[in-house]
């Protein structure tokens, strides 16, 4: 009895939250919108100001959560009901979002409304479909990964930029790419990495700076190796059955990777853990260069005290530069109380006038869709940044997209793990071979 | 006069032992009085927590990704628990960080407590001491990680200019002491405070008739004071094992749990768990045997802090 | 005499050490306040402010524009402070209050009554100081909804209104130290036991029951989890959860450091004040009535 009332109580507790809300009609609405970034809420205000010119009878509420309490906050709201209509979502999220049931497929609104999807860079529309064929969002924006160096360091150690943008690595002894790192990392007595001498237990530059071991992810740590030597995550991407973390070309990269810490050209993992930052520590002249996300740019470019320009990153073994290909979209609560709003606002986001006209003009991210590309790159080169490193990547075809999958932060843990006992020495790279088990386990 | 004193003052802690045989005719005591004393507190108990807890206890019994119905699976999660190295290690990271965490805060506590109780009465000073506490975990956090980071750190800065090497503080080899003395700065004026009210209970007299007996500050600290402070250290001690049981924050924003689950205590592999891996029962499972944990050491705890009691009185 | 004032001696130089070690953090957060976020890394070992500018309190006071705060590498967001001062102040007060006052009857009951069940229910209210809160926030965060208390002052206040766990263990723990022979002279001159609870044990226990209100206020204070689930609406928002802006907004971000220690230690500030006003009353109140 005093069982089945509990039950009845958490029954009653869950679904309380679940219940659908009635079909809006078009009338007024005011919309609840979320978003995790402070720098670029003023944008969005923006366009949702423009949004409400064109469409009078929708008002956009925009809230903003700060990243660390972005998905807790939502998770409660979708929990209790109270979800907002519209939110900015990740890749690692949302297909767990969707496969609950949490989130309005778009896929016959796109249709309907005949939404371009060749407008948006290639297959940046492809990450929001889910396996079973549902898009769950239109694209809004899309990063790269570049080099970014201290110019200062780069002359004291009498390397010319134009050196920057041909540097090769291959995972046997680091090509030119390597040269340059044990050239720009200074020890205590002023000695370089490539000086008879060289103490690497007591350095004063770093020739590279690192900010996590990366997980089963490496975006900006080391997927741009990975992949320039022809190593891809999984059998197929998005939606894999098997992930490829012990491949040989994998192993090769990481074992490269951890040599670089034994010479001290790269921090170890227990300085970087005992840090505050990749960012900081560039900006205190620590590190002479750092492989970085184009979302970061401008706080690289804020830092006072060390100027800095964008190098692509190096050509590997395949002849070609790599780097992920990832970006934000826009997903609709299942539970929205007025689905045409919402999706008249996701559509609005989507579009140029709000991409082009606006977010581009702002210099922070880049655009999703093509033309407003080189709208941002100018908008960034006004402030004073080219930006040629990272969008050179979608102009070359060398971008791969993120990878997504199920079981994701499953085997982020895993990864985790694995990876940051390598970098640390506590284990070789065979440490992948049962990780990588583990996690094709979890697909069955 | 003096051993008078001593022994009558715990004399009322005798309640706390429940009443082996109550007369009859008191069964019900002072019941009704007693129902109206502790209602709104039983209300705001039954609701807050007590109902959150059943369900909790319930959802460990589930498969519950927070979003869709829980499902039940009976005692799978519990198997699943005890084949866990990441639960046995974050058992282990927690006893240490416990450990070390209890160790340093009790004893600067108490010898704080002592000192602001016998050298000053500077509202200044006591305020100082409380200051950490006034500051949110997470910033405590953030300020000590600024401060002791390896490359820009000012301590570090320190260390090198003394001639020694730097030190990695948040390392595997270091990580969960760093966090435990972290987190012994932000609570130590906090626990010196309660012990302090503790001493503020006990009679002047008491420390008369010491000093007249002649009893030196030291022997008087540990044949007077310490006795005496029994039910506050009881208290205190309860509370800070539970506490440090439950650090999250303080990880949350240094370590994130490494580097290789060197920092992953409990609370932070169970948060991690709920919410980030959407595996809210077998977080409710971690919880629940958590729960079960602290239980048994909070009951050990208090027995031998009554077993104490009467120790002295026998005396 | 000599020996006990070389105790009073390095009893003294362990108080200082420790106020050194206390303080110097503060002094580090106040330097950086002062700084300016752009140029911290590059000075980052500076004894002294880099870059000495006020900009950091004018964001947290809500003085500065949005171009400002853009460049001296700070937040952008507006903040109404003196609004979320009152908030703050509104929540922490009526926590306190209700939270000491229903603790305390109930710590009464379970340390000076005598009835049946008594120490099983002591027991499992305890019990709850181990219930992980984790367990307590979702459901929680239903039931307000529920109420239709969300972004009301009551949503906020409600859970910790009645009873925290500590708060009762607290009291009665102090309450058992009170000597018997005052309550049974009570009696003897009639009280009941509501007199005595008003008449003797309240004022007999200030010094733990101010101890008490000075814990509950700091915590209530600082808690930030909660509003901002509940209370994330202007008209009600709390200065933690305002001051949130000045945290790390984006993945892998840094935070606004001179913004998050200029908020932490204004934040700080009005509670400085209000114990630096009653601190003095507080001290002088705990008297040693009643144990004669």
């Amino acid at each position: 009895m005093k069982r089945s009332l509990i039950i009845a109580g958490v029954a009653t507790l869950l679904l309380s939250g679940c219940g659908a809300g009635p079909e809006g009609g078009s009338g007024p609405a005011t919309i609840d919108y979320w978003l995790w970034d402070a720098a670029q809420q003023p944008q969005y205000q923006a366009c949702a100001d423009a949004f409400h010119k064109a469409n009078p009878q929708y008002t956009v509420k925009i809230t903003q959560y700060g990243w660390d309490d972005y998905w807790n906050t939502l998770t409660t709201a979708f929990v209790s009901g109270t979800a907002p209509d519209v939110f900015t979502s990740h890749l690692s999220r949302y297909p767990d979002l969707a496969s609950q049931g949490q989130l309005l497929p778009i896929t016959d609104l796109v249709t309907r409304d005949k939404v371009d999807l060749s407008m948006y860079q290639d297959g940046l529309a492809d990450l929001w479909v889910t396996k079973d064929g549902q898009r769950y969002g239109l694209p809004k924006d899309f990063d790269t990964v570049a080099v970014i160096y201290n110019t200062d360091k780069l002359k004291e150690a009498g390397i010319k930029p134009e050196e920057m943008s041909e540097l090769t690595w291959n995972p046997q002894d680091g090509g030119t790419y390597e040269k340059v790192i044990a050239r720009l990392t200074v020890d205590q007595n002023g000695k370089r990495g490539d000086e008879p001498g060289f103490d690497k237990n007591h350095v004063a530059t770093y020739g590279l700076g690192l900010n996590t071991s990366g997980a089963g992810f490496g975006q900006t740590e080391w997927s741009m190796y990975t992949m320039s030597n022809g190593w891809q995550y999984a059998d197929q991407n998005p939606w894999p059955s098997r992930f490829n973390y012990a491949d040989p070309k994998f192993k090769e990269t990481v074992t490269w990777l951890t040599s670089l810490i034994d010479k001290g050209y790269v921090p170890s993992m227990d300085i970087i853990s005992s840090g505050v930052g990749q960012i900081d520590t560039y900006g205190a002249g620590k590190y002479a260069m750092v492989t970085e996300g184009s979302w970061n740019t401008k706080t690289y470019w804020a830092l006072k005290g060390v100027k800095s320009a964008l190098a692509p990153t190096p050509i590997g073994p395949t002849g070609k530069r790599a780097s992920l290909f990832n970006g934000l979209a826009d997903n609709i609560s299942a539970g929205t109380d007025n689905p045409d709003a919402a999706w008249a606002w996701v559509k609005f986001l989507a579009s140029p006038a709000c991409q082009q006209d606006i977010v581009a003009k702002q210099a922070v991210v880049f655009p999703a869709i093509k033309s407003a590309t080189a709208e941002a790159e100018k908008a960034f080169a006004d402030a004073g940044i080219d930006v040629k490193p990272f969008t050179m990547h979608v102009k070359d075809g060398t971008t791969h997209l993120a990878p997504i999958s199920d079981h994701w932060a499953d085997i982020t843990a895993i990864m985790t793990e694995t990876m940051d006992s390598i970098l640390s020495f506590k284990s070789d790279v065979n440490a992948l071979d049962p990780a990588n088990t583990k996690i094709n386990a979890l697909f069955g | 006069m003096t051993s008078d004193t001593v022994r009558a003052a715990p004399r009322p802690t005798a309640g706390t032992v429940p009443d082996k045989a109550p007369p009859r005719r008191r069964r019900l005591g002072d019941l009704p009085i007693a129902i109206v004393f502790v209602l709104p507190a039983a209300i705001g108990f039954a609701v807050f927590y007590v109902w959150p807890a059943i369900r909790g206890a319930y959802l460990s019994l589930t498969k519950y990704n927070v979003l869709t119905p829980p499902r039940f699976i009976g005692l799978e999660n519990y198997r699943q628990l005890f084949g866990d190295h990441l639960f046995w290690n974050a058992l282990k990271v927690t006893a240490e960080y416990v450990v070390l965490n209890i160790g340093t805060q009790t004893v600067i506590s108490m010898v704080l407590a002592v000192l602001l109780h016998r050298l000053t009465r500077s509202m200044v000073v006591r305020g100082i001491v409380l200051l950490p506490y006034l500051v949110a975990n997470v910033v405590v956090a953030l300020v000590w990680f600024w401060m002791l980071d390896f490359q820009l750190g000012v301590v570090n800065q320190v260390i090198e200019w003394l001639g020694f090497d730097r030190v990695a503080f948040f390392g595997a080899d270091l990580g969960i002491a760093t966090i435990a003395m972290i987190n012994t700065w932000r609570h130590m004026g906090y626990t010196a405070l309660l012990i302090f009210a503790g001493l503020l209970m006990i009679p002047p007299s008491v420390y008369e008739a010491a000093a007249i007996d002649g009893a030196s500050e030291w022997r008087t600290f540990w044949r007077v004071t310490l006795p005496l402070l029994r039910p506050v250290m009881a208290l205190v001690m309860v509370l800070s094992v539970i506490g440090s049981f439950q650090v999250f924050d303080t990880v949350a924003v240094t370590t994130g749990g490494g580097p290789i689950n060197a920092t992953r205590v409990i609370y932070f592999y169970i948060y991690d768990m709920a919410f980030n891996r959407f595996n809210f029962g077998y977080a409710a499972a971690l919880s629940s045997v958590l729960f079960v944990l602290l239980a048994g050491i909070a009951y050990l705890q208090l027995r031998l802090s009554r077993a104490g009691e009467s120790d002295l009185k026998g005396a | 005499m000599a020996s006990i004032r070389w105790g009073r001696v390095a009893g003294w130089a362990v108080l200082v050490l420790v106020m050194v070690a206390t303080l110097f953090p503060f002094y580090w957060m106040l330097r950086t306040s002062f700084s300016s976020t752009r140029s911290l890394a590059a000075g980052a070992g500076d004894l002294l402010p880099v870059d000495f500018t006020l900009g950091a309190y004018r964001r947290v006071l809500g003085l500065s524009s949005t171009a400002e705060a853009v460049a001296e590498g700070g937040s952008t967001g507006t903040v109404d402070f003196w609004l979320y001062l009152r908030n703050s102040i509104v929540v922490a007060t009526t926590v306190t209050a209700g939270q000491v006052f229903f603790s305390s009857m109930a710590a009464y009951a379970f340390a000076r009554l005598r009835w049946p069940g008594r120490e099983a229910v002591f027991t499992i209210f305890v019990t709850a100081l181990m219930v992980p809160p984790i367990f307590t926030t979702l459901p929680n965060f239903v039931l307000i909804k529920d109420l239709g208390l969300l972004n009301t002052y009551l949503g906020i206040i409600l859970p910790h209104l009645l009873m925290t766990p500590f708060a009762v263990f607290f009291l009665r723990q102090f309450f058992l130290g009170i000597n018997a022979s005052v309550e049974e002279a009570a009696r003897l001159d009639g009280a009941g036991h509501v007199r005595t609870f008003f008449r003797i044990i309240l004022p007999m226990s200030k010094g733990p029951i101010s101890t008490l209100a000075i814990l509950v206020y700091i915590t209530s204070w600082n808690d930030y989890f909660w509003p901002l689930l509940v209370g994330k609406a202007e008209n009600v928002r709390v200065l933690t959860v305002a001051l949130g802006i000045f945290r790390s907004q984006t993945p892998q971000g840094s935070p606004d450091w001179a913004g998050l220690m200029a908020a932490t230690l204004f934040a700080a500030l009005p509670m400085i004040v209000l114990f630096a006003l009653l601190g003095r009353r507080v001290i002088d109140s705990i008297g040693y009535t009643g144990v004669k």
